[in-house]
Formats: C-alpha cells, sequence, structure tokens
C-alpha cells in the first residue's frame, strides 16, 4: 500500500507541519549551505617543531613550514523530540512534566517513553503533570562554558529532583552561590512566554526563600573556597563584559 | 584459559597543543618509534590493526581509519576502528585481546591519535560535549567540565574530601609529568615544579575544578604491538601479560544514576550513604560513584586474581579527565573504602613512593589527552615500568618503580557511561 502524505510547502519535511516556530532559523542558517561547505577559505604557514622524540630532542631540529588551511563546515540539524515531545511543548505552556511507569511505579524527570527498568520490559509510561517544585541534588558553578553559553557567564547549573520524580533534571540555578547547597528547596520557574522554545533553557530554579546555609555544606565549609570562587566570578563578570559587552552582574540581570 | 595476550612493545608521538604534522605523519611517526624499539617486527608479522580515534568532527574527516592504514602501508590487512568516547584506546585493547585470546590473530597493531586543536578550543568542548545526551544535558551550559564539576560536588558533599585534596592530586600528577619527557606539561611549561599555590593561582573552570585539575587538549599519536604467547617472544624478552579484562557501563545521563534499576542489588556499595541527606531509589552509584568502573574492577580482578588491590599492585594509570575522577576512582576500584578517597591522597598512598603509585606519567591532565591515544600512552608508560626499562625509554629522570610486577589501568567514557579496567603483569 502507497502511504499518501499531504503536500507541504517545506520540501524537507515528509509529513504536514502543524506548528512552525522554525522559519527564522532556517532563514538565518539556507545560504551557509550555499557558502561552499569544506571549500578551502584561507591559508598560512606556520613555522613549528616536528618529528618524534622527546620534547627537548623536537626543539633541537630545525623549525619547519607548515602550511595550515581554513575550512568551514556547518549544517542546522532538524531533530525530533521523539515520543517525549510533550514535555517540551509543555515548557511552551509553563508546565512541567513527567513520565510515570505503570508497572513499577517510577516517575521519570526528563521523562522517558518507556520505563528502564528490565523487570517492565520496556513498558509504555504515562504522562503526569509534576508541581513546580523540586530539591538541588547536585550543582557547579560555571566561570567558563561551551561557546552558545559563554556570554551568560558566570551562572550556577545544577540537577534538580522535582517533587515527586525520581532522577533528577539539569538547569540553570538563578541563585547567589553564597546560599547554594546540596538539598536546597527551590521554586521552578518559567522564562517569559514570548521568550520560550521548548528547550531545557525555558526553565531555571530559584531558592524557596529563607533557608538557611547548612553547616555541612561544602561549598561554605571553608571560608576562603567561597572567597576564592567569588573572586573568579568577579574576574569572569569582567572578561564577559570585555568580550561579548554584557554585564551579568546580580544588580543588572537581576540574578 | 589457555591462550595468553601481551603488550610487546610500543611507540610514541608526543602529545602537544599543535603539531605541524597531521594525523596520519603523527601515527606514522609513532609507528616508526614502534619499529625501532621492536627490532624483529616486520610488517609482515602483523595479522590485524585496530584503530583507536573518537572523533570525526574535530578534523572533518569520516573513516579516518582508512587514511591511517594506507599511510602506514598497510592496506590489504585486517582492520577496523573501535570507538567509546574517551574508552576508545583501551577498548581497542579490549577487542584486539579477545580476538588474540579467541585464536584469531596472533599479533595485532593499534594505532590510536587525536587530532584536537583544529577549531576553536570552545567549539572543541562543543564537539566533544556532543558525547553527552545533546536532548537532556548538553542544552543547560553543557560541556564535560561542568557535568564533572557537578559530579564532584556531590562526592565532596557526601564524603568530605576537600578542595585541598582536588589541588593535592593535580599538584602530585603535574610533578609526576615533570619526569616525562614526552609530556605536554613538558612541552609547555618546563620541568619547573608546581606548588599548591599554584594551584590555587589556577583559573577557576567550573567550581571546585580549575585549569590544572582538568584535562589538557591534544594532538598525538602512539601505537601499541599485542601478541599471543606464541609471537610475544619475537618482539620482546619483557611482555606485559594482560591477566584480567574488566568492563562496565552506566546510564548515558548522570542525572538518572538516583533512580538506576541495574544497581538495585548493589547493596553492599550503597551501605556507606550518609544520612544527612534525602534518600534515592539507588544509593550507589547515586551521581558522586562511577559504578562502571567498580563492576569492571571487580571482574578484572577476579580474572587475575587479585584481593587487595593496594598491596598486590605496583603501579596504577588511571583515565581521569579532571582530578576528582582519580579520588573517586580509589574507591570504585576498591584502593579503600568508599568515602576513603580523600585519605589516599592526604597520606601520600598515592605518591611516587607511596604504597601505590598512581598516574606516574602525568596523566591526562599533564601528561597529554589526545584521545584515541590517550590510554595507549599510559598503557606503553606501564609497559616500561613493568619492563624496569623506564631510564631507557624516559630519561634518566623517570620515575621507575623499583620491582614492579603487577599494574592496573583504567578506560573511562562520557560521565563514566563506560568503563574498562585491565591488569597487567610482568613476566
Ligand atoms: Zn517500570
Amino acid at each position: 500500500m502507497v502511504i499518501k502524505r499531504e503536500k507541504t510547502e517545506k520540501k524537507y519535511m515528509h509529513y504536514p507541519t502543524v506548528e512552525d516556530k522554525s522559519t527564522e532559523a532556517h532563514k538565518e542558517w539556507e545560504p551557509w549551505v550555499h557558502k561552499g561547505l569544506w571549500a578551502i577559505k584561507g591559508y598560512q604557514v606556520v613555522r613549528g617543531p616536528s618529528g618524534g622524540g622527546t620534547v627537548e630532542e623536537a626543539l633541537k631540529r630545525k623549525p619547519k613550514d607548515f602550511m595550515v588551511i581554513d575550512r568551514a563546515s556547518a549544517a542546522l540539524y532538524s531533530h525530533s523530540y521523539g515520543l517525549v515531545s510533550p514535555f517540551f511543548r509543555g515548557l511552551l505552556d509553563g508546565k512541567l512534566k513527567g513520565t510515570k511507569c505503570p508497572k513499577c511505579g517510577t516517575v521519570y524527570c526528563p521523562p522517558r517513553a518507556h520505563c528502564w527498568n528490565p523487570k517492565c520490559a520496556v513498558a509504555e509510561t504515562e504522562w503526569l503533570d509534576l508541581p513546580l517544585k523540586g530539591v538541588i541534588h547536585t550543582f557547579t558553578i560555571q566561570c567558563l562554558a561551551a561557546s552558545p553559553f559563554a556570554n551568560m557567564l558566570p551562572f550556577s547549573m545544577g540537577y534538580v529532583k522535582v517533587e515527586g520524580a525520581d532522577t533528577t533534571l539539569p538547569m540553570f540555578l538563578h541563585i547567589d552561590p553564597k546560599e547554594i547547597f546540596i538539598g536546597q528547596k527551590v521554586e521552578i520557574k518559567f522564562a517569559p512566554k514570548e521568550k520560550r522554545k521548548g528547550e531545557l533553557m525555558d526553565l531555571y530554579a530559584v531558592a524557596v526563600p529563607s533557608q538557611k546555609v547548612p553547616e555541612w555544606s561544602c561549598l561554605h565549609k571553608n571560608p576562603r573556597d567561597m572567597e576564592m570562587l567569588q573572586e573568579s566570578m568577579k574576574k569572569t563578570l569582567e572578561w564577559v563584559k570585555k568580550r561579548y559587552g554584557i554585564d551579568n552582574s546580580p544588580e543588572v540581570r537581576g540574578w | 584459559m589457555a591462550r595468553k595476550v601481551a603488550v610487546v612493545g610500543g611507540g610514541l608521538f608526543r602529545p602537544d597543543i599543535w603539531h605541524g604534522e597531521n594525523a596520519e605523519e603523527g601515527v606514522a611517526i609513532a609507528y616508526k618509534d614502534l619499529l625501532k624499539s621492536v627490532p624483529n617486527l616486520t610488517p609482515d608479522d602483523i595479522d590485524a590493526l585496530m584503530m583507536s580515534y573518537f572523533s570525526d568532527h574535530l578534523n572533518g574527516q569520516l573513516c579516518m581509519g582508512w587514511i591511517i592504514q594506507d599511510y602506514l602501508g598497510l592496506h590489504g590487512k585486517p582492520g577496523y576502528r573501535i570507538e567509546s568516547g574517551g574508552s576508545t584506546p583501551i577498548d581497542a585493547l579490549v577487542n584486539a585481546f579477545y580476538l588474540i585470546k579467541s585464536g584469531y590473530y596472533d599479533v595485532i597493531l593499534i594505532p590510536g591519535w587525536e587530532w584536537m586543536c583544529e577549531v576553536d578550543v570552545a567549539t572543541t568542548n562543543e564537539m566533544i560535549a556532543s558525547a553527552s545526551d545533546t536532548d537532556w544535558d548538553f542544552p543547560v551550559g553543557g560541556y564535560y567540565n561542568a557535568y564533572y564539576a557537578a559530579l564532584e560536588v556531590r562526592h565532596m558533599q557526601l564524603y568530605g574530601e576537600t578542595c585541598e585534596d582536588l589541588g593535592r592530586i593535580a599538584v602530585k600528577n603535574h610533578n609526576n609529568a615533570t619526569h616525562n619527557p614526552y609530556s605536554q606539561w613538558v612541552s609547555l611549561h618546563g620541568t619547573g615544579k608546581i606548588t599548591m599555590d599554584d594551584y590555587w593561582k589556577s583559573r577557576m573552570v567550573c567550581w571546585p575544578y580549575r585549569v590544572l585539575n582538568n584535562a589538557v587538549m591534544s594532538e598525538g599519536a602512539a601505537c601499541l604491538l599485542m601478541a599471543s604467547e606464541k609471537a610475544a617472544h619475537k618482539f620482546t624478552d619483557t611482555p606485559m601479560w594482560i591477566t584480567g579484562v574488566g568492563l562496565g557501563t552506566d546510564s548515558m545521563r548522570p542525572g538518572d544514576r538516583t533512580a538506576d534499576f541495574v544497581y538495585e542489588n548493589f547493596k553492599e556499595e550503597a551501605k556507606i550513604y550518609p544520612d544527612f541527606v534525602e534518600p534515592i531509589k539507588t544509593p550507589y552509584p547515586d551521581m558522586a560513584n562511577f559504578a562502571s568502573l567498580n563492576i569492571a574492577a571487580k571482574r578484572a580482578y577476579k580474572q587475575a586474581g587479585i584481593t587487595n588491590p593496594v598491596k598486590e599492585l605496583d603501579v596504577a594509570e588511571i583515565f581521569a579527565p579532571y582530578d576528582g575522577v582519580e579520588l573517586v576512582l580509589y574507591e570504585d576500584l576498591g584502593f579503600c573504602s568508599r568515602g576513603e578517597g580523600k585519605t589516599l591522597i592526604r597520606e601520600g598512598v598515592v605518591e611516587f613512593d607511596g604504597e601505590l603509585p598512581v598516574m606516574l606519567s602525568g596523566g591526562l591532565t599533564s601528561q597529554g589527552h589526545p584521545v584515541g591515544a590517550t590510554s595507549l600512552y599510559q598503557i606503553l608508560f606501564l609497559y616500561y615500568e613493568l619492563a624496569g626499562k623506564m631510564k631507557e625509554k624516559y630519561g634518566p629522570d623517570a620515575l621507575q618503580v623499583p620491582d614492579a610486577r603487577k599494574a592496573l589501568i583504567t578506560g573511562h567514557g562520557g560521565t563514566g557511561c563506560q568503563g574498562a579496567v585491565m591488569i597487567f603483569e610482568a613476566e
């Protein structure tokens, strides 16, 4: 039997698009396709050491000239979130969803469409709404990040165990490192509706007010650690300001 | 287990931040180094090749293994690529071990390499981080430094090591590397020693990790030669026998390890779990320890008949892209009980003159970390340790453990998603 597919405007899609927020991205990236991926854009000649052996042996040899070319590669991936798409669409509506295994009762957030408990034989899970609260399972304070996040430094990223869930979900923590600790109760918030993209960065956590940092908190036990961290964060703020012209100090960005 | 398998030699092209030579030329230099140190080896002896390299993104070249095999003039022979993130090189070795053990081949060459500096560092980090779950982990500030920092914070909270302990490991490993004339640290900084003061001054990356705690980006290559018992003595008088091989795997996302049914029956390991934190479904490994390596170690020890690793092993190389991994693995590898990793570094057990020296090569943070070659460098290092020939290869200042007989190495991919432990013994 031949399945008849509806014609769509976008020729790269095989099935109808029922909601479209990707036009801009496609417009932005489309020219890259014509830029000639892997075409050679330029070169430089670099004089450097060569050959095997130890560092000393290599440095003793006469340096050689190496021709170094520049070639670019880029692509726009249209990737499906699969059966857990409702989670990401839920984010657009300010809802946090998880899945529950009907056999063993495990609650997953991040959701899984199938239970991974070997006893449940990849049982299909059921959707449920989760409360917008949780507990910090662990965290880090980043003074360096991969390219898409570098202009947001410094920030804190953590794994949050959402109330009722058994697994933990990574998210940004809009919490001052002076207050942050493992076990801290948090409220989960959403970015303003118009800014949401149906991705994890749509949500973040803030501390439930008036919690005391426990004396066992690893970041606070030794005041010197906190001092040095604050110093590093200050330097990071300055770097971001210089590099991107963005002021990420708490007074300006609000967290 | 009838057939024995040995590492019988190797060659290397030192790791560095940049090489003018490209990957195939770098592997050729390493291969030449192997041919020089194993004069009886001819290309005809080689039955098959296992190509060890991690990334296709970093050089934009698919099927680089074909280029390498061709460049060495070894095309025509059976060969294929092994890839499992950071675990790539050790898995190439494990695979070669199985193939020789099975009787299928007698001599296998493992070329390993990585050329990681063609794109800028931030992009390299991003490309490496695409080995993490790009739907669920990568989209949140993600790169491996951050995940591993978060994992370490959890361990730190549960078991009480401090920033100072992480500094102690950094100082130990960097100072070990100053004795390794092939190390990237020596290339970039010379042979001067570092102190805790240098550590505190090094730049914060993701708390609690500083630059000196983190693996470096490298370009480099190594070639290892493996042989059956029948073939081994043609190549060396000091074969390094593989007496234990253990593999383990873990969940893709560290965040899921709080409810990981695979570890439901890890009751013993789960026992030591502090009561000041909220209980979770599977308190071992949580996000703090590496169960994949714990499983791998138990399997390897059983085969090698090891019951007390600190006593029975003479030297160990650990795959630790971040220093906390080394500390945590002291526990998962059974060098101490859980929570006591900090004690081993504080008491100097893992120093050169300690009971079980760990990471004498300098490891990933200071010897270098061109992924596909990393463990091969470490294994070659152990080969010379067990052969008692350290000074021959690494110079008069090399750290030779006296009478070293047994060694351990670990491999480690992702956030401990995959791990391997191998035990080596001198003849
Ligand atoms: Zn289930």
